[in-house]
C-alpha cells in the first residue's frame, strides 16, 4: 500500500509537469486507474518522463515502477518522421546490469501496417538471421499489466554475444509500444520481465478513437494550408485530436522545424471536420496526416 | 590548366607510412595490462588505392591518367586561392593510399608555414587534416559554411592580393567552430552506382531491429529532383562530380565548371579568368599520352573518375582481385592476421599479441551485428546496373546505410546541410577502417573505444548500441576492435 501511494504521488506530479489538467487519479480494486480528458494541454507520446522511480507517459495512460536499482538513461533522439519514438530509457544503476528501452512506432507511418502478430514475427526473423544470436522463446501471446487494465501484448526472447534480451510489444492508441530488456543472462532476463507485471495502464476514460487517413475522407469540412512555411524535402508527421464537436482540438507536428511546426498548427487547428459518432454518440478522432513538398497534406503513407 | 606535379604526393605518402607505424606501435602495448584495446592502424600493405578489378584497357588508362590529377599540386596560376586549406586533392586523402583520408603527418602544417600563414590552433602535425566552418554567422543567424584556413596573401605567384586569414582564435574562444576531416573515397563508384531503390530497401529491410534499439535514420535528398544524396560526412552531395566540384573550389579555391564563381571576390585577388578549371578544347598532350579522353577533360571530372573506378579497401587477408565482394572471412583473416606486421613493414609483436585470430575476428563480426552495429553500419549492398561493367550489379561490402541519423548533442556541429540537421550525420562507411588514423567527423579520436563511445550522448540514436557494447564481455569488446581493425 505505501508502494502504491508513492505511485499515486509520483503520477500527480508528472501529470501537473506534463500539464495534463484532467487527470484523475483514483484507487479501485487495489488497482491504478489514470483518467485523461483531451485538453489543450494533451500530452504527446514524448512527454514521458521518470518521476521518483516511477516512469509516467500520460498520453499512453502508462505507469511503470522502475525495477530497483535502475534509473533514467540518456534521452534518445527526438521522434523521427517516420513516427518513431525513443521514450524512455532505463538503465541499471549496477554495471552490466541491464537496460530498458521503452519505444513506440505511430502505425499511421508505419509503412509495413504492420500488426502487433506480424511485428512479433518480423522482429523473430530479423533476429534470427543475425548470425550468433539465438531465439530463446518464439513469439508468445501474453498480457501485460495490472489485471484490471491488461492488454495483449507478444514476447519474443533471444540471446546472443552475452546480451539476454526480451522484447514486449502492445498496441496503444494505433502505436506499436515496445519495451526491451537487455540483461547479462537469462534468469535476469526472466526477473526484469517481470517487474512488468506492475505496469498499468490507463483504465477511465476511453481515449480518442484512432483512424487511419481520417482528415483525408469526406468527414473534412474545411481545410486550410499552412502559409509562410520553408519547404520540407520529406513529408512532415503530425497527428490531430479532433473534438466530438468536429473542430480540431489538439495538433501535435511529430518532427519539424520550429517555423513549420508552427505554420502546420495553425492552419490545422482551422480544419473543421464532420463529428464522429459511434452508436449514435459523438466521440473524439485522432488521426494522422502528412504534408508533403508544396504544402500539400495527404494521407500517412 | 594544372601543374602535374606528384612527388609532393609521393613523397607524403612515405612519410605518412613512417608515421603510422609511431602512431600505431605506441597504442598497442598497453593492451596487454589494460584490458579491451584498439589494435591500432593495422600494418602491412594498403588495402587500397589500385583501381577496381574488371574495367576495360580503355578505363583502366583513364583511371591513371585521372589518378596523376588526383595527386598534383596546384598553384595560383591553376586557380589556387584566393582562400583553401590545401593545395591538392591528394595531400589530405592519402592515408593508406592516394585516394584514402587524413594521414599521420598533417600536411597543412608545411603549407601554412611555407605560404607565411598562422596555423590555427586546431590545426597540429599530428593532427587531422581538417576543414573549419563557422556555426553562426556575426548576427546569430546560421551560418555552416566553410572558411577557408589559408590565403595566398603573400605567396610569389599572388601578385598584389592581400587579404587576411579568418580569425580562428575569436571562432575558438566563442565556441563557434566545428570541423570534418577527409572522407575516404574507395570504392565510391559502387556507393554511385547503387539505386534509391536499393538503398531504401536496405534501410527497411533490418526496421525491426533498429525499433529494438531506439534507431531510425532518413536519406538526405537532393533538393532538385529528390533523390538520395550520399557523398560527405552529411550525406549532402548527390554525386561524386558534385563532391568533387565543391571540393575544388571549397578546399583549394578552384572554380570550375560546377562552380564557377570565387568564394572571395575581393578585386585584387582576382588572377585568373574564370572558370579557373575549364574543359579544355585543346587537347592536353601529358595526359592524352595516358587516355586519349583524359586529354578533354575538365580537372573536376578526373577527380570524379578516378574516385569512381577506385576499388573497395581490401580487408585482412582478402584478395585484391574480389574486392568488390570482400570481408574478412575467418579463413581469410587468418592468414594476415597470425603475423600483422605494423605499417612502415617492421613486424609487430605487439600487433600480434593483441590482434586478430581467425576466432576473435569471427566472434567481432558476431559482436558487431549482436550488440546493433550492423543496424546502421550495414554490411552488404548490391549497385544497380552501371554504364561501367566493372560496376554494374556489384554486391560490396561498405558497412553503411547512408542515411543520416541523430548522433546526439556529442557529436553535434550544429551544421544543417539538405535535410541533415544539426545532429545528424550520414553512417560512415567502415570499409577500410582498419587503416584509418583518425575517426568520427572532426578527427577528435585516433582510438576506436573513443570513437565507439562517442556514439553515446543524449539524444544520439546510437545510445542503446553503445549500451550494449558497454554490457560485452571484456574478450567480446577486444574481438569487435580486431573486427573492425581487419576491415
Amino acid at each position: 500500500m505505501q508502494r502504491l501511494s508513492k505511485l499515486g504521488a509520483a503520477v500527480s506530479l508528472a501529470v501537473t509537469l506534463a500539464g495534463v489538467l484532467a487527470a484523475a487519479l483514483a484507487w479501485r480494486y487495489g488497482e491504478t486507474i489514470l483518467s485523461f480528458a483531451v485538453t489543450s494541454a494533451t500530452p504527446d507520446p514524448q512527454d514521458g518522463r521518470v518521476t521518483g522511480d516511477i516512469y509516467i507517459n500520460g498520453y499512453f495512460g502508462l505507469s511503470y515502477p522502475l525495477p530497483k536499482g535502475f534509473a533514467e538513461g540518456l534521452a534518445g533522439p527526438d521522434p523521427s518522421h517516420s513516427g518513431y519514438y525513443v521514450l524512455a530509457n532505463i538503465v541499471s544503476h549496477a554495471e552490466g546490469g541491464g537496460t530498458i528501452l521503452v519505444a513506440a512506432q505511430d502505425t499511421f507511418f508505419d509503412e509495413a501496417h504492420r500488426d502487433l502478430a506480424k511485428a512479433a514475427s518480423e522482429t523473430r526473423d530479423t533476429m534470427a538471421q543475425i548470425d550468433g544470436m539465438s531465439i530463446d522463446r518464439e513469439p508468445t501471446e501474453i498480457t501485460i499489466g495490472r489485471p484490471a487494465a491488461a492488454r495483449p501484448a507478444w514476447r519474443i526472447d533471444f540471446n546472443g554475444v552475452g546480451l539476454y534480451r526480451a522484447m514486449i510489444i502492445t498496441e496503444m492508441r494505433c502505436h506499436l509500444v515496445s519495451i526491451t530488456l537487455t540483461v547479462p543472462d537469462s534468469q535476469a532476463r526472466d526477473t526484469l520481465a517481470s517487474s512488468l507485471d506492475q505496469l498499468s495502464l490507463a483504465a477511465g476514460p476511453d481515449p480518442p478513437v484512432c483512424i487511419r487517413d481520417y482528415a483525408t475522407g469526406d468527414q473534412l469540412i474545411r481545410k486550410v494550408a499552412p502559409t509562410d512555411m520553408a519547404p520540407s524535402p520529406v513529408p512532415i508527421p503530425a497527428r490531430i485530436i479532433i473534438g466530438s464537436d468536429g473542430a480540431v482540438r489538439h495538433v501535435h507536428v511529430i518532427r519539424a522545424t520550429e517555423g513549420q511546426r508552427k505554420a502546420i498548427d495553425q492552419a490545422l487547428r482551422q480544419w473543421t471536420f464532420k463529428p464522429h459518432t459511434i452508436n449514435g454518440r459523438a466521440v473524439e478522432v485522432e488521426t494522422g496526416l502528412a504534408l508533403r513538398s508544396g504544402g500539400k497534406f495527404t494521407s500517412t503513407n | 590548366m594544372a601543374k602535374r606535379t606528384f612527388a609532393y604526393a609521393c613523397s607524403l605518402a612515405s612519410l605518412t607510412a613512417i608515421l603510422v607505424a609511431s602512431v600505431a606501435l605506441p597504442s598497442l602495448a598497453p593492451a596487454q595490462v589494460r584490458g579491451p584495446t584498439d589494435p591500432g592502424v593495422r600494418g602491412g600493405a594498403a588495402g587500397a588505392g589500385d583501381p577496381i578489378t574488371g574495367l576495360t584497357p580503355e578505363e583502366g588508362a583513364f583511371f591513371n591518367a585521372a589518378k596523376v590529377v588526383f595527386g598534383e599540386t596546384e598553384v595560383v596560376a591553376d586557380g589556387l586561392g584566393p582562400r583553401f586549406n590545401l593545395d591538392s586533392c591528394g595531400g589530405c586523402h592519402i592515408q593508406p593510399k592516394l585516394g584514402g583520408t587524413s594521414p599521420a603527418l598533417n600536411p597543412q602544417v608545411a603549407v601554412a608555414k611555407r605560404d607565411k600563414n598562422t596555423v590555427p590552433s586546431f590545426i597540429t602535425a599530428d593532427g587531422p587534416v581538417r576543414e573549419a566552418r563557422f556555426v553562426r554567422n556575426p548576427d546569430g543567424s546560421p551560418d555552416g559554411g566553410v572558411h577557408a584556413l589559408f590565403v595566398i596573401t603573400g605567396r610569389a605567384d599572388a601578385g598584389g592580393c592581400n587579404i587576411q586569414q579568418p580569425n580562428f582564435a575569436a571562432a575558438v574562444a566563442n565556441n563557434n567552430v566545428v570541423f570534418r576531416i577527409p572522407t575516404p573515397t574507395f570504392g565510391l563508384g559502387l556507393v554511385e552506382a547503387t539505386t534509391d531503390a536499393a538503398l531504401r530497401a536496405s534501410l527497411a529491410a533490418n526496421s525491426q531491429q533498429k525499433r529494438l534499439l531506439g534507431i531510425s535514420g532518413r536519406f538526405n535528398t537532393n533538393g532538385n529532383d529528390g533523390t538520395i544524396t550520399r557523398f560527405g560526412w552529411k550525406a549532402q552531395n548527390k554525386s561524386l562530380l558534385i563532391f568533387s566540384g565543391e571540393a575544388y573550389n571549397v578546399e583549394m579555391g578552384v572554380t570550375n565548371e560546377l562552380f564557377p564563381q570565387e568564394r572571395d571576390e575581393t578585386a585584387g585577388c582576382q588572377l585568373n579568368d574564370l572558370p579557373e578549371s575549364p574543359t579544355p578544347v585543346v587537347q592536353n598532350d601529358e595526359l592524352a599520352a595516358i587516355s586519349p579522353a583524359a586529354g578533354f577533360q575538365a580537372d573536376a571530372v578526373l577527380f570524379a573518375a578516378f574516385m569512381r573506378l577506385l576499388a573497395p579497401p581490401t580487408p585482412a587477408g582478402a584478395t585484391p582481385a574480389v574486392a568488390a565482394a570482400a570481408a574478412p572471412t575467418s579463413t581469410q583473416v587468418a592468414s594476415a592476421s597470425s603475423v600483422l606486421p605494423a605499417a612502415g613493414g617492421t613486424t609487430s609483436t605487439a600487433a600480434t599479441s593483441t590482434t586478430s585470430t581467425t576466432a576473435t575476428v569471427t566472434r567481432g563480426g558476431q559482436v558487431f551485428a549482436n550488440i546493433g552495429c550492423s543496424a546502421c553500419h550495414t554490411r552488404s549492398l548490391t549497385s544497380g546496373r552501371s554504364s561501367t561493367a566493372a560496376l554494374s550489379n556489384k554486391t560490396f561490402q561498405p558497412f553503411s546505410d547512408f542515411a543520416v541519423h541523430d548522433m546526439g548533442d556529442g557529436l553535434a556541429d550544429g551544421v544543417s546541410q539538405g535535410a541533415a540537421g544539426g545532429r545528424e550525420f550520414r553512417t560512415a562507411p567502415l570499409w577500410g577502417v582498419g587503416q584509418r588514423i583518425f575517426f568520427l567527423h572532426d578527427g577528435r579520436t585516433k582510438d576506436l573505444g573513443q570513437a565507439i563511445a562517442q556514439h553515446a550522448s543524449r539524444g544520439s540514436e546510437a545510445n542503446q548500441v553503445i549500451q550494449n557494447f558497454n554490457a560485452l564481455a571484456g574478450a567480446d569488446k577486444q574481438a569487435l576492435f580486431n573486427f573492425l581493425r581487419s576491415l
